[in-house]
């Protein structure tokens, strides 16, 4: 199962019960509005880019490989009446780095941006495992 | 002149290592070569080799001479490699001989053969025997899979060959 797969069915999990929905779209603009903007209060995840690198060098080319995968997900909402569980969302969210098994790295990176009357919450997971 | 590239693959330095308990220490060739050649373990993913091979010295000054006076005395050989630690070479081993670590744990004298660039026809490579040391395998978070350095202690001198 793919990383984002397996990330989006855990926040879907997660924050079921909250007044945060998720989207099982890719995070694309329509009219040059993002759709995490167009449609507040929903959980959007981005689809993964990856790179792979070389962790150890071995003279006989059994070399060692690390994958570090990225994938950035969004929640936007009002930013005059925020929701009273937003706090529970975000932190839910972060957990979900944690399902994402066999990573040496399992990272998630907050940031927050205020346009307009809205806010975004720009989620930025990080995960690295060994590859050959 | 000729450069001693090691960058292809039938290039690469290969370490064959037998500890199969035998005494071959009149012919070190017959552990690699003759009756032991089923009980070589090679050592794979090197990291780097380095082969340490100068013979020692000693000064002296006087009062009769402007300069320093040296003899030579034995010399200390070792060879020392850092690799990345695989499952077979580490803990199984090759028929007779041990995994790495337990030949070090048991302190086994192990006989050594290293290939300066490939093991074909016409390959220079130089062998010996002594015992494993300085294993400490090491791992941690940002570089989770276990890496060693290890030294081979050299009893005598080193050993001169062509494949």
């Amino acid at each position: 199962m793919a990383i984002r797969d397996t990330l989006l069915a855990n926040v879907t999990t997660a924050i079921s019960s909250s007044s945060i929905g998720v989207s099982s779209e890719l995070p694309w603009a329509s009219g040059d509005v993002p759709l995490y903007v167009k449609n507040m209060k929903k959980f959007y995840l981005s689809e993964e880019s990856s790179a792979t690198t070389q962790l150890f060098a071995t003279i006989d080319r059994n070399d060692v490989f690390q994958k570090e995968t990225a994938i950035t997900a969004f929640i936007t909402v009002d930013a005059k009446n925020q929701p009273s569980d937003i706090e529970t969302v975000v932190n839910s969210v972060i957990t979900s780095r944690l399902a994402i098994a066999d990573q040496s790295v399992n990272e998630c990176a907050v940031a927050t941006e205020t346009e307009d009357d809205r806010i975004t919450y720009t989620f930025e997971y990080r995960f690295v495992t060994i590859t050959n | 002149m000729a450069y001693i590239p090691v960058n292809s693959t039938a290039e690469f330095v290969r370490l064959e290592i037998n500890a199969d308990g035998v005494d071959y220490s009149a012919n070190v060739a017959a552990a690699f070569d003759g009756t032991g050649s089923a009980n070589v373990l090679v050592v794979p993913a090197l990291q780097d080799v380095t082969v340490n091979a100068t013979p020692g010295t000693f000064r002296w000054k006087q009062l009769d001479s402007l300069s320093e006076k040296v003899v030579t005395i034995p010399s200390t050989n070792s060879v020392a490699v850092t690799m990345v630690l695989d499952d077979t070479a580490f803990f199984t081993g090759a028929a007779d001989t041990p995994g790495i670590f337990e030949i070090t744990n048991s302190k086994t004298e192990s006989y050594f053969r290293l290939y300066w660039q490939g093991n074909t026809t016409g390959d220079k490579y130089i062998e010996g025997y002594g015992y494993l040391e300085a294993l400490a395998p090491t791992v941690n978070p940002d570089a989770p899979v276990w890496t060693s350095p290890l030294t081979i202690a050299v009893t005598g001198d080193y050993y001169t060959g062509t494949v």
